[in-house]
Protein backbone atom coordinates (compact mmCIF):
# COMPACT_ATOMS: atom_id res chain seq x y z
CA UNK A 1 0.00 0.00 0.00
CA UNK A 2 1.19 3.47 -0.85
CA UNK A 3 0.15 6.66 0.95
CA UNK A 4 -3.06 5.07 2.24
CA UNK A 5 -5.33 7.48 4.09
CA UNK A 6 -8.86 7.22 5.40
CA UNK A 7 -10.83 10.15 6.69
CA UNK A 8 -14.11 10.03 8.63
CA UNK A 9 -15.55 13.52 8.66
CA UNK A 10 -12.56 15.75 9.26
CA UNK A 11 -10.61 13.13 11.22
CA UNK A 12 -7.85 11.08 9.60
CA UNK A 13 -8.19 7.57 11.02
CA UNK A 14 -5.36 6.39 8.77
CA UNK A 15 -2.81 8.92 7.71
CA UNK A 16 -0.43 8.31 4.82
CA UNK A 17 0.51 4.69 5.44
CA UNK A 18 3.00 3.06 3.10
CA UNK A 19 4.15 -0.52 3.49
CA UNK A 20 4.74 -3.72 1.60
CA UNK A 21 4.10 -7.24 2.88
CA UNK A 22 6.26 -10.03 1.49
CA UNK A 23 4.94 -13.35 0.22
CA UNK A 24 4.46 -16.00 2.94
CA UNK A 25 5.28 -13.46 5.63
CA UNK A 26 3.39 -12.96 8.90
CA UNK A 27 3.11 -9.22 9.18
CA UNK A 28 1.74 -7.61 12.32
CA UNK A 29 0.04 -4.30 12.92
CA UNK A 30 0.73 -3.43 16.54
CA UNK A 31 -1.14 -0.59 18.14
CA UNK A 32 -3.64 0.41 20.79
CA UNK A 33 -7.42 0.53 20.32
CA UNK A 34 -8.39 3.32 17.96
CA UNK A 35 -4.98 3.36 16.25
CA UNK A 36 -6.53 2.58 12.86
CA UNK A 37 -5.75 -1.15 12.70
CA UNK A 38 -9.28 -2.41 12.06
CA UNK A 39 -10.02 0.38 9.59
CA UNK A 40 -6.91 -0.59 7.62
CA UNK A 41 -8.01 -4.22 7.73
CA UNK A 42 -11.47 -3.29 6.46
CA UNK A 43 -9.94 -1.32 3.59
CA UNK A 44 -7.66 -4.22 2.68
CA UNK A 45 -10.64 -6.60 2.84
CA UNK A 46 -12.55 -4.33 0.38
CA UNK A 47 -15.17 -3.41 2.98
CA UNK A 48 -14.23 0.28 3.10
CA UNK A 49 -12.99 2.57 0.37
CA UNK A 50 -9.81 4.52 1.12
CA UNK A 51 -9.93 8.31 0.99
CA UNK A 52 -6.63 8.32 -0.90
CA UNK A 53 -3.69 6.09 -1.67
CA UNK A 54 -3.13 2.93 -3.65
CA UNK A 55 -3.49 -0.60 -2.33
CA UNK A 56 -2.77 -3.69 -4.38
CA UNK A 57 -3.14 -7.29 -3.26
CA UNK A 58 -1.63 -9.90 -5.55
CA UNK A 59 -1.32 -7.18 -8.20
CA UNK A 60 -5.03 -6.31 -8.05
CA UNK A 61 -6.06 -2.83 -7.00
CA UNK A 62 -8.60 -3.01 -4.17
CA UNK A 63 -10.66 -0.11 -5.56
CA UNK A 64 -10.73 -0.96 -9.26
CA UNK A 65 -10.82 -4.78 -8.92
CA UNK A 66 -12.42 -5.61 -5.56
CA UNK A 67 -13.96 -8.84 -6.94
CA UNK A 68 -10.54 -10.14 -7.99
CA UNK A 69 -9.06 -9.14 -4.63
CA UNK A 70 -11.83 -11.03 -2.79
CA UNK A 71 -10.90 -14.22 -4.63
CA UNK A 72 -7.42 -14.02 -3.13
CA UNK A 73 -8.12 -12.99 0.43
CA UNK A 74 -9.53 -14.43 3.61
CA UNK A 75 -10.65 -12.11 6.40
CA UNK A 76 -11.22 -13.06 10.00
CA UNK A 77 -12.89 -10.26 11.89
CA UNK A 78 -12.31 -9.26 15.48
CA UNK A 79 -15.80 -10.52 16.38
CA UNK A 80 -16.46 -14.23 16.14
CA UNK A 81 -18.77 -14.53 13.15
CA UNK A 82 -19.60 -18.24 13.09
CA UNK A 83 -23.29 -19.14 13.31
CA UNK A 84 -24.06 -20.51 16.76
CA UNK A 85 -27.16 -22.33 15.60
CA UNK A 86 -25.37 -24.39 12.96
CA UNK A 87 -22.87 -27.16 13.59
CA UNK A 88 -19.17 -26.61 12.99
CA UNK A 89 -19.36 -28.56 9.75
CA UNK A 90 -22.48 -26.70 8.57
CA UNK A 91 -20.69 -23.41 9.16
CA UNK A 92 -17.88 -24.56 6.90
CA UNK A 93 -20.35 -25.84 4.28
CA UNK A 94 -21.99 -22.40 4.29
CA UNK A 95 -18.63 -20.70 3.92
CA UNK A 96 -17.72 -23.00 1.01
CA UNK A 97 -21.03 -22.16 -0.69
CA UNK A 98 -20.41 -18.43 -0.24
CA UNK A 99 -17.04 -18.92 -1.90
CA UNK A 100 -18.46 -20.97 -4.78
CA UNK A 101 -16.35 -24.02 -3.98
CA UNK A 102 -17.69 -27.10 -5.82
CA UNK A 103 -19.36 -29.59 -3.48
CA UNK A 104 -16.87 -32.45 -3.95
CA UNK A 105 -13.85 -30.15 -3.48
CA UNK A 106 -15.50 -28.51 -0.47
CA UNK A 107 -16.00 -31.84 1.31
CA UNK A 108 -12.32 -32.68 0.95
CA UNK A 109 -11.16 -29.25 2.10
CA UNK A 110 -13.53 -29.16 5.06
CA UNK A 111 -12.15 -32.52 6.24
CA UNK A 112 -8.60 -31.27 5.78
CA UNK A 113 -9.21 -28.01 7.63
CA UNK A 114 -11.17 -29.60 10.47
CA UNK A 115 -8.17 -31.84 11.00
CA UNK A 116 -5.77 -28.90 10.91
CA UNK A 117 -7.71 -26.94 13.54
CA UNK A 118 -8.38 -30.08 15.59
CA UNK A 119 -12.16 -29.84 15.53
CA UNK A 120 -12.89 -33.16 13.81
CA UNK A 121 -14.55 -34.62 16.88
CA UNK A 122 -16.77 -31.60 17.47
CA UNK A 123 -17.71 -30.96 13.83
CA UNK A 124 -21.30 -32.18 14.22
CA UNK A 125 -22.01 -30.30 17.45
CA UNK A 126 -23.84 -26.98 17.44
CA UNK A 127 -21.37 -24.10 17.67
CA UNK A 128 -23.30 -22.75 20.67
CA UNK A 129 -21.65 -25.58 22.65
CA UNK A 130 -18.11 -24.51 21.57
CA UNK A 131 -15.67 -22.56 23.74
CA UNK A 132 -14.45 -19.12 22.62
CA UNK A 133 -11.19 -20.58 21.33
CA UNK A 134 -12.94 -23.31 19.33
CA UNK A 135 -15.26 -20.73 17.75
CA UNK A 136 -12.28 -18.60 16.77
CA UNK A 137 -10.51 -21.61 15.26
CA UNK A 138 -13.65 -22.44 13.31
CA UNK A 139 -13.90 -18.83 12.14
CA UNK A 140 -10.30 -18.94 10.91
CA UNK A 141 -10.95 -22.32 9.25
CA UNK A 142 -13.88 -20.86 7.30
CA UNK A 143 -11.70 -18.13 5.89
CA UNK A 144 -9.20 -20.71 4.59
CA UNK A 145 -11.59 -22.90 2.59
CA UNK A 146 -10.99 -21.12 -0.71
CA UNK A 147 -7.24 -21.28 -0.07
CA UNK A 148 -6.63 -17.53 0.00
CA UNK A 149 -3.17 -16.25 -0.81
CA UNK A 150 -3.48 -13.54 1.84
CA UNK A 151 -5.21 -13.97 5.18
CA UNK A 152 -6.22 -10.94 7.26
CA UNK A 153 -6.63 -11.61 10.96
CA UNK A 154 -8.06 -8.70 12.92
CA UNK A 155 -7.11 -9.13 16.58
CA UNK A 156 -7.30 -12.94 16.28
CA UNK A 157 -6.98 -13.67 19.99
CA UNK A 158 -8.70 -10.71 21.60
CA UNK A 159 -10.71 -11.72 24.67
CA UNK A 160 -9.23 -15.23 24.85
CA UNK A 161 -7.26 -16.64 27.77
CA UNK A 162 -3.51 -17.16 27.42
CA UNK A 163 -3.71 -20.96 26.88
CA UNK A 164 -6.26 -20.53 24.10
CA UNK A 165 -4.21 -17.72 22.61
CA UNK A 166 -1.15 -19.96 22.44
CA UNK A 167 -3.24 -22.66 20.74
CA UNK A 168 -4.43 -20.13 18.13
CA UNK A 169 -0.83 -19.02 17.56
CA UNK A 170 0.15 -22.63 16.85
CA UNK A 171 -2.64 -22.85 14.29
CA UNK A 172 -1.66 -19.58 12.64
CA UNK A 173 1.90 -20.89 12.25
CA UNK A 174 0.57 -24.16 10.82
CA UNK A 175 -1.62 -22.28 8.35
CA UNK A 176 1.37 -20.36 7.06
CA UNK A 177 3.48 -23.49 6.62
CA UNK A 178 0.72 -25.80 5.28
CA UNK A 179 -1.03 -23.37 2.95
CA UNK A 180 1.87 -21.01 2.13
CA UNK A 181 -0.42 -18.15 3.07
CA UNK A 182 0.72 -14.60 3.64
CA UNK A 183 -0.76 -13.44 6.94
CA UNK A 184 -1.48 -9.86 7.89
CA UNK A 185 -2.64 -9.58 11.47
CA UNK A 186 -3.48 -6.78 13.80
CA UNK A 187 -2.98 -7.03 17.53
CA UNK A 188 -2.49 -5.03 20.66
CA UNK A 189 -0.81 -7.94 22.44
CA UNK A 190 2.96 -7.50 22.52
CA UNK A 191 3.66 -11.18 23.10
CA UNK A 192 1.46 -12.10 20.14
CA UNK A 193 3.35 -9.79 17.81
CA UNK A 194 6.65 -11.03 19.22
CA UNK A 195 5.73 -14.71 18.94
CA UNK A 196 4.10 -14.70 15.52
CA UNK A 197 5.29 -11.89 13.33
CA UNK A 198 8.26 -11.81 10.99
CA UNK A 199 7.87 -8.05 10.83
CA UNK A 200 5.70 -5.59 12.66
CA UNK A 201 4.51 -2.05 12.10
CA UNK A 202 3.84 0.02 15.21
CA UNK A 203 0.84 2.19 14.47
CA UNK A 204 -0.52 5.02 16.55
CA UNK A 205 -3.24 7.54 15.71
CA UNK A 206 -3.30 6.32 12.11
CA UNK A 207 0.40 6.79 11.51
CA UNK A 208 3.13 4.17 11.27
CA UNK A 209 5.92 4.85 13.71
CA UNK A 210 8.31 2.09 12.68
CA UNK A 211 8.43 -1.13 10.63
CA UNK A 212 10.90 -3.92 11.27
CA UNK A 213 11.26 -7.42 12.67
CA UNK A 214 10.66 -7.74 16.44
CA UNK A 215 14.27 -8.97 16.85
CA UNK A 216 15.77 -5.97 15.05
CA UNK A 217 13.51 -3.52 16.86
CA UNK A 218 14.57 -4.92 20.21
CA UNK A 219 18.22 -5.09 19.14
CA UNK A 220 18.19 -1.47 18.02
CA UNK A 221 16.71 -0.50 21.35
CA UNK A 222 19.82 -1.66 23.20
CA UNK A 223 20.99 -4.99 24.45
CA UNK A 224 19.77 -4.47 28.04
CA UNK A 225 17.29 -2.44 30.02
CA UNK A 226 18.15 -1.13 33.44
CA UNK A 227 15.22 -0.14 35.59
CA UNK A 228 15.68 1.64 38.90
CA UNK A 229 12.82 2.56 41.21
CA UNK A 230 13.63 5.24 43.75
CA UNK A 231 12.04 6.22 47.04
CA UNK A 232 11.58 9.85 45.99
CA UNK A 233 10.68 11.69 42.82
CA UNK A 234 13.71 12.07 40.55
CA UNK A 235 12.41 14.72 38.13
CA UNK A 236 14.55 17.35 39.93
CA UNK A 237 17.88 15.59 39.26
CA UNK A 238 17.37 15.43 35.47
CA UNK A 239 19.89 18.20 34.87
CA UNK A 240 22.42 17.18 37.53
CA UNK A 241 25.90 16.92 35.90
CA UNK A 242 26.33 13.26 37.05
CA UNK A 243 23.08 12.28 35.40
CA UNK A 244 23.76 14.28 32.23
CA UNK A 245 27.14 12.54 32.00
CA UNK A 246 25.55 9.06 32.25
CA UNK A 247 22.84 10.04 29.74
CA UNK A 248 25.53 10.78 27.17
CA UNK A 249 26.98 7.28 27.41
CA UNK A 250 23.75 5.27 26.95
CA UNK A 251 21.29 4.72 24.09
CA UNK A 252 18.38 6.14 26.01
CA UNK A 253 17.67 7.33 29.52
CA UNK A 254 14.19 8.16 30.78
CA UNK A 255 13.59 9.75 34.19
CA UNK A 256 9.95 9.90 35.17
CA UNK A 257 8.39 10.17 38.64
CA UNK A 258 10.27 7.54 40.66
CA UNK A 259 11.64 5.52 37.75
CA UNK A 260 14.91 5.64 35.86
CA UNK A 261 14.95 3.55 32.72
CA UNK A 262 18.15 3.09 30.75
CA UNK A 263 18.73 1.15 27.56
CA UNK A 264 22.31 0.43 26.81
CA UNK A 265 24.73 -2.22 25.60
CA UNK A 266 26.75 -1.95 28.83
CA UNK A 267 24.25 -1.65 31.65
CA UNK A 268 26.46 -3.68 34.00
CA UNK A 269 29.18 -1.00 33.77
CA UNK A 270 26.75 1.89 34.13
CA UNK A 271 24.97 0.48 37.18
CA UNK A 272 27.75 1.14 39.80
CA UNK A 273 28.26 4.62 38.40
CA UNK A 274 24.55 5.38 38.57
CA UNK A 275 24.20 4.06 42.12
CA UNK A 276 27.13 6.24 43.19
CA UNK A 277 25.57 9.30 41.54
CA UNK A 278 22.17 8.70 43.10
CA UNK A 279 23.66 8.30 46.56
CA UNK A 280 25.61 11.50 46.04
CA UNK A 281 22.38 13.25 45.06
CA UNK A 282 20.77 11.76 48.19
CA UNK A 283 18.28 9.69 46.27
CA UNK A 284 17.43 6.41 47.96
CA UNK A 285 16.98 3.34 45.79
CA UNK A 286 13.98 1.08 46.25
CA UNK A 287 14.71 -1.62 43.65
CA UNK A 288 16.93 -2.40 40.68
CA UNK A 289 16.16 -4.71 37.78
CA UNK A 290 17.94 -5.53 34.54
CA UNK A 291 16.41 -7.39 31.61
CA UNK A 292 16.65 -7.71 27.84
CA UNK A 293 14.41 -5.21 26.00
CA UNK A 294 10.87 -6.27 25.15
CA UNK A 295 8.52 -5.07 22.44
CA UNK A 296 6.79 -3.09 25.15
CA UNK A 297 9.99 -1.05 25.58
CA UNK A 298 10.15 -0.56 21.83
CA UNK A 299 6.51 0.53 21.83
CA UNK A 300 7.16 3.08 24.58
CA UNK A 301 10.18 4.38 22.69
CA UNK A 302 8.15 5.09 19.56
CA UNK A 303 4.85 6.18 21.08
CA UNK A 304 5.90 7.59 24.45
CA UNK A 305 3.44 5.39 26.37
CA UNK A 306 2.65 1.77 27.06
CA UNK A 307 -0.04 0.07 25.05
CA UNK A 308 -1.94 -0.64 28.28
CA UNK A 309 -1.91 3.04 29.26
CA UNK A 310 -3.38 3.83 25.89
CA UNK A 311 -6.06 1.20 26.32
CA UNK A 312 -6.93 2.48 29.79
CA UNK A 313 -7.46 5.98 28.43
CA UNK A 314 -9.65 4.50 25.70
CA UNK A 315 -12.56 6.86 25.84
CA UNK A 316 -16.12 5.72 25.24
CA UNK A 317 -17.25 9.19 24.20
CA UNK A 318 -14.44 9.42 21.68
CA UNK A 319 -15.29 5.96 20.34
CA UNK A 320 -18.97 6.92 20.07
CA UNK A 321 -18.04 10.02 18.09
CA UNK A 322 -15.80 7.90 15.86
CA UNK A 323 -18.60 5.41 15.14
CA UNK A 324 -21.04 8.23 14.50
CA UNK A 325 -18.63 9.67 11.97
CA UNK A 326 -18.30 6.26 10.31
CA UNK A 327 -22.09 6.02 9.99
CA UNK A 328 -22.18 9.40 8.27
CA UNK B 1 -26.72 -19.01 -12.77
CA UNK B 2 -24.56 -18.03 -9.83
CA UNK B 3 -27.16 -15.68 -8.41
CA UNK B 4 -29.64 -18.56 -7.94
CA UNK B 5 -26.93 -20.60 -6.21
CA UNK B 6 -26.08 -17.61 -4.01
CA UNK B 7 -29.74 -17.10 -3.08
CA UNK B 8 -29.98 -20.82 -2.34
CA UNK B 9 -26.92 -20.60 -0.04
CA UNK B 10 -28.49 -17.82 2.02
CA UNK B 11 -31.86 -19.62 2.11
CA UNK B 12 -30.08 -22.84 3.13
CA UNK B 13 -28.53 -21.15 6.14
CA UNK B 14 -31.73 -19.50 7.32
CA UNK B 15 -33.86 -22.63 6.90
CA UNK B 16 -31.21 -24.76 8.67
CA UNK B 17 -31.29 -22.36 11.61
CA UNK B 18 -35.10 -22.45 11.67
CA UNK B 19 -35.26 -26.24 11.49
CA UNK B 20 -32.97 -26.52 14.52
CA UNK B 21 -35.15 -24.26 16.64
CA UNK B 22 -38.06 -26.56 17.50
CA UNK B 23 -38.96 -24.36 20.45
CA UNK B 24 -39.12 -21.35 18.11
CA UNK B 25 -41.47 -23.25 15.77
CA UNK B 26 -43.83 -24.03 18.66
CA UNK B 27 -43.67 -20.60 20.28
CA UNK B 28 -44.67 -18.94 17.00
CA UNK B 29 -47.84 -21.08 16.96
CA UNK B 30 -49.06 -20.00 20.38
CA UNK B 31 -50.29 -16.50 19.50
CA UNK B 32 -52.34 -17.57 16.43
CA UNK B 33 -53.76 -20.51 18.39
CA UNK B 34 -54.90 -18.15 21.15
CA UNK B 35 -56.60 -15.99 18.51
CA UNK B 36 -58.38 -19.01 17.01
CA UNK B 37 -59.45 -20.42 20.37
CA UNK B 38 -60.36 -17.17 22.14
CA UNK B 39 -61.65 -14.95 19.33
CA UNK B 40 -63.06 -17.88 17.30
CA UNK B 41 -65.15 -19.05 20.25
CA UNK B 42 -65.99 -15.59 21.61
CA UNK B 43 -67.55 -14.43 18.35
CA UNK B 44 -69.10 -17.72 17.30
CA UNK B 45 -72.57 -16.21 17.88
CA UNK B 46 -71.87 -13.64 15.16
CA UNK B 47 -72.32 -16.27 12.42
CA UNK B 48 -75.78 -14.91 11.43
CA UNK B 49 -74.31 -11.41 11.21
CA UNK B 50 -71.57 -12.45 8.81
CA UNK B 51 -74.08 -14.59 6.93
CA UNK B 52 -76.07 -11.39 6.39
CA UNK B 53 -73.27 -10.04 4.20
CA UNK B 54 -73.12 -13.22 2.10
CA UNK B 55 -70.70 -15.53 3.95
CA UNK B 56 -72.08 -19.04 4.11
CA UNK B 57 -69.81 -20.77 6.69
CA UNK B 58 -69.56 -20.44 10.49
CA UNK B 59 -67.37 -17.88 12.29
CA UNK B 60 -64.47 -20.33 12.71
CA UNK B 61 -64.46 -20.86 8.94
CA UNK B 62 -64.57 -17.08 8.57
CA UNK B 63 -61.76 -16.24 10.97
CA UNK B 64 -59.27 -18.98 9.91
CA UNK B 65 -57.92 -17.15 6.81
CA UNK B 66 -57.37 -14.07 8.99
CA UNK B 67 -55.42 -16.08 11.55
CA UNK B 68 -53.37 -17.76 8.84
CA UNK B 69 -52.46 -14.31 7.56
CA UNK B 70 -51.81 -13.11 11.12
CA UNK B 71 -49.25 -15.93 11.40
CA UNK B 72 -47.72 -14.98 8.06
CA UNK B 73 -47.57 -11.27 8.99
CA UNK B 74 -45.88 -11.73 12.32
CA UNK B 75 -43.50 -14.52 11.31
CA UNK B 76 -42.32 -12.59 8.28
CA UNK B 77 -42.28 -9.10 9.77
CA UNK B 78 -40.25 -10.33 12.78
CA UNK B 79 -37.97 -12.34 10.49
CA UNK B 80 -35.74 -9.42 9.54
CA UNK B 81 -34.39 -9.12 13.07
CA UNK B 82 -31.57 -11.54 12.40
CA UNK B 83 -30.37 -9.15 9.68
CA UNK B 84 -29.56 -6.80 12.55
CA UNK B 85 -27.68 -9.54 14.39
CA UNK B 86 -25.86 -10.51 11.21
CA UNK B 87 -24.64 -6.96 10.81
CA UNK B 88 -23.77 -6.47 14.45
CA UNK B 89 -21.77 -9.71 14.69
CA UNK B 90 -20.00 -9.50 11.36
CA UNK B 91 -21.79 -12.16 9.32
CA UNK B 92 -22.76 -9.59 6.70
CA UNK B 93 -19.11 -8.48 6.38
CA UNK B 94 -18.12 -12.12 5.97
CA UNK B 95 -20.64 -12.47 3.13
CA UNK B 96 -19.55 -9.16 1.61
CA UNK B 97 -15.95 -10.25 1.14
CA UNK B 98 -17.01 -13.49 -0.51
CA UNK B 99 -17.67 -13.54 -4.26
CA UNK B 100 -21.42 -13.90 -3.64
CA UNK B 101 -23.70 -11.56 -5.58
CA UNK B 102 -24.78 -8.58 -3.42
CA UNK B 103 -28.46 -8.68 -4.36
CA UNK B 104 -28.67 -12.37 -3.54
CA UNK B 105 -28.18 -11.63 0.18
CA UNK B 106 -31.39 -9.62 0.56
CA UNK B 107 -33.31 -11.87 -1.83
CA UNK B 108 -32.12 -15.00 -0.05
CA UNK B 109 -33.11 -13.57 3.32
CA UNK B 110 -36.57 -12.56 2.09
CA UNK B 111 -37.24 -15.90 0.41
CA UNK B 112 -36.09 -17.78 3.52
CA UNK B 113 -38.30 -15.67 5.78
CA UNK B 114 -41.27 -16.20 3.48
CA UNK B 115 -40.65 -19.98 3.43
CA UNK B 116 -40.56 -20.02 7.24
CA UNK B 117 -43.70 -17.84 7.44
CA UNK B 118 -45.47 -20.15 4.98
CA UNK B 119 -44.52 -23.25 6.99
CA UNK B 120 -45.83 -21.61 10.17
CA UNK B 121 -49.04 -20.56 8.41
CA UNK B 122 -49.47 -24.08 7.01
CA UNK B 123 -49.13 -25.48 10.53
CA UNK B 124 -52.02 -23.22 11.60
CA UNK B 125 -53.92 -24.30 8.50
CA UNK B 126 -53.32 -27.94 9.50
CA UNK B 127 -54.54 -27.26 13.06
CA UNK B 128 -57.63 -25.53 11.67
CA UNK B 129 -58.39 -28.69 9.63
CA UNK B 130 -58.31 -30.64 12.89
CA UNK B 131 -60.93 -28.35 14.42
CA UNK B 132 -63.25 -28.73 11.45
CA UNK B 133 -62.27 -26.04 8.97
CA UNK B 134 -62.29 -27.47 5.45
CA UNK B 135 -60.82 -26.53 2.08
CA UNK B 136 -62.62 -27.71 -1.08
CA UNK B 137 -59.85 -29.12 -3.29
CA UNK B 138 -56.10 -29.69 -3.36
CA UNK B 139 -55.90 -27.04 -6.05
CA UNK B 140 -57.50 -24.51 -3.69
CA UNK B 141 -55.01 -25.54 -1.01
CA UNK B 142 -52.10 -25.04 -3.42
CA UNK B 143 -53.49 -21.66 -4.42
CA UNK B 144 -53.77 -20.58 -0.77
CA UNK B 145 -50.17 -21.64 -0.12
CA UNK B 146 -48.97 -19.70 -3.18
CA UNK B 147 -50.77 -16.58 -1.97
CA UNK B 148 -49.22 -16.97 1.50
CA UNK B 149 -45.74 -17.25 -0.05
CA UNK B 150 -46.24 -14.07 -2.09
CA UNK B 151 -47.77 -12.21 0.84
CA UNK B 152 -44.97 -13.29 3.20
CA UNK B 153 -42.38 -12.25 0.64
CA UNK B 154 -43.82 -8.73 0.73
CA UNK B 155 -43.87 -8.60 4.50
CA UNK B 156 -40.40 -10.08 4.84
CA UNK B 157 -39.32 -7.27 2.50
CA UNK B 158 -40.86 -4.72 4.88
CA UNK B 159 -39.00 -6.38 7.74
CA UNK B 160 -35.68 -6.28 5.85
CA UNK B 161 -36.23 -2.60 4.99
CA UNK B 162 -36.94 -1.74 8.63
CA UNK B 163 -33.92 -3.78 9.81
CA UNK B 164 -31.67 -2.04 7.26
CA UNK B 165 -32.80 1.42 8.30
CA UNK B 166 -33.32 0.85 12.03
CA UNK B 167 -29.74 0.00 13.04
CA UNK B 168 -30.82 -0.86 16.58
CA UNK B 169 -33.01 -3.54 18.11
CA UNK B 170 -35.13 -0.94 19.91
CA UNK B 171 -35.97 0.99 16.76
CA UNK B 172 -36.62 -2.24 14.86
CA UNK B 173 -39.09 -3.62 17.40
CA UNK B 174 -40.82 -0.28 17.90
CA UNK B 175 -41.34 0.12 14.14
CA UNK B 176 -42.40 -3.49 13.60
CA UNK B 177 -44.94 -3.37 16.42
CA UNK B 178 -46.22 -0.07 15.09
CA UNK B 179 -46.75 -1.68 11.66
CA UNK B 180 -47.80 -5.26 12.37
CA UNK B 181 -50.85 -5.09 14.58
CA UNK B 182 -52.52 -2.05 12.90
CA UNK B 183 -52.16 -3.68 9.49
CA UNK B 184 -53.86 -6.79 10.84
CA UNK B 185 -56.61 -4.89 12.68
CA UNK B 186 -57.30 -2.61 9.71
CA UNK B 187 -58.37 -5.58 7.61
CA UNK B 188 -61.40 -7.87 7.38
CA UNK B 189 -59.55 -10.53 9.41
CA UNK B 190 -62.11 -10.59 12.22
CA UNK B 191 -65.20 -9.02 10.58
CA UNK B 192 -66.31 -8.47 7.00
CA UNK B 193 -65.51 -5.11 5.43
CA UNK B 194 -69.24 -4.53 5.02
CA UNK B 195 -69.70 -4.49 8.82
CA UNK B 196 -66.90 -2.00 9.46
CA UNK B 197 -67.66 1.74 9.79
CA UNK B 198 -67.33 3.41 6.35
CA UNK B 199 -64.13 5.32 7.22
CA UNK B 200 -62.50 2.15 8.57
CA UNK B 201 -63.61 0.21 5.54
CA UNK B 202 -62.01 2.88 3.29
CA UNK B 203 -58.74 2.67 5.22
CA UNK B 204 -58.84 -1.13 5.07
CA UNK B 205 -59.14 -0.99 1.29
CA UNK B 206 -55.68 0.62 1.15
CA UNK B 207 -54.20 -2.30 3.05
CA UNK B 208 -52.71 -5.27 1.10
CA UNK B 209 -53.65 -7.52 4.04
CA UNK B 210 -57.32 -6.91 3.22
CA UNK B 211 -57.03 -8.29 -0.32
CA UNK B 212 -55.00 -11.29 0.80
CA UNK B 213 -57.53 -12.27 3.47
CA UNK B 214 -60.50 -11.81 1.13
CA UNK B 215 -58.73 -13.86 -1.55
CA UNK B 216 -57.82 -16.73 0.80
CA UNK B 217 -61.27 -16.66 2.42
CA UNK B 218 -62.98 -16.86 -0.98
CA UNK B 219 -60.76 -19.70 -2.17
CA UNK B 220 -61.06 -21.66 1.10
CA UNK B 221 -64.84 -21.34 1.10
CA UNK B 222 -65.37 -21.69 -2.65
CA UNK B 223 -67.08 -18.33 -2.80
CA UNK B 224 -64.91 -17.41 -5.71
CA UNK B 225 -65.78 -14.11 -7.19
CA UNK B 226 -63.68 -13.82 -10.36
CA UNK B 227 -63.43 -10.10 -9.88
CA UNK B 228 -62.14 -10.49 -6.28
CA UNK B 229 -59.73 -13.17 -7.39
CA UNK B 230 -58.16 -11.16 -10.18
CA UNK B 231 -57.92 -7.91 -8.23
CA UNK B 232 -56.64 -9.69 -5.12
CA UNK B 233 -54.02 -11.66 -6.99
CA UNK B 234 -52.88 -8.61 -8.95
CA UNK B 235 -52.50 -6.50 -5.78
CA UNK B 236 -50.59 -9.24 -3.91
CA UNK B 237 -48.22 -9.85 -6.83
CA UNK B 238 -47.58 -6.10 -7.19
CA UNK B 239 -47.14 -5.74 -3.40
CA UNK B 240 -44.61 -8.60 -3.23
CA UNK B 241 -42.75 -7.44 -6.35
CA UNK B 242 -42.50 -3.75 -5.40
CA UNK B 243 -41.50 -4.42 -1.79
CA UNK B 244 -38.90 -7.00 -2.87
CA UNK B 245 -37.30 -4.50 -5.24
CA UNK B 246 -37.28 -1.73 -2.61
CA UNK B 247 -35.95 -4.08 0.11
CA UNK B 248 -33.15 -5.34 -2.15
CA UNK B 249 -32.18 -1.79 -3.01
CA UNK B 250 -32.27 -0.49 0.58
CA UNK B 251 -30.47 -3.52 2.01
CA UNK B 252 -27.75 -3.55 -0.67
CA UNK B 253 -27.21 0.20 -0.34
CA UNK B 254 -27.24 0.19 3.43
CA UNK B 255 -25.11 -2.84 4.21
CA UNK B 256 -22.10 -1.22 2.55
CA UNK B 257 -22.04 1.28 5.38
CA UNK B 258 -20.12 0.19 8.46
CA UNK B 259 -22.38 -0.60 11.37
Amino acid sequence: MTSLSKKFGSVFVINDITLQVKKNEIFGFLGPNGAGKSTTMMILATLLKPTSGIVTINDFNIVSHPEKVREHIGYVQQEITVDEYLTGRENLILQSRLNHIPKNVAKERIDEILKLIELENKQNDLVITYSGGMRKRLDIAGSLLHKPKVLFLDEPTVGLDIQTRKKIWEHIKKIRSNFKTTIFLSTHYMEEADELCDRIAIIEKGKIKVIDSPITLKKNFGSEILNIITETNIESIKSAPEIVHIKKSVNEMILKNKTIKISSTNCTKILPLLIKSLLKLEIEIDSISMYPPTLNDVFIKYTGKTIDQENVTYNMKREYRRLRNIKK
Amino acid sequence: MNILYDIYSIVWREVKRYSKSKFGVLIRLIQPLIWIIVVGNTFTETSPLIASVGFSGDYMQFITPGIIILTAIFTSIFGGVNTLWDRRYGFINKVLISPISRSSIALGKMIAISIIATVQSCLILGISFLIGVAIPTYFNLLFVITVIILFSLGFSGISVIVASLARSQETFWATINFLGMPLFMLSPALFPLELLPPWLSTVAKLNPVTYTIILIRDVMNEQTNTNHLEIGLFIIICFAFIITIIASFVFTRDMKKPF
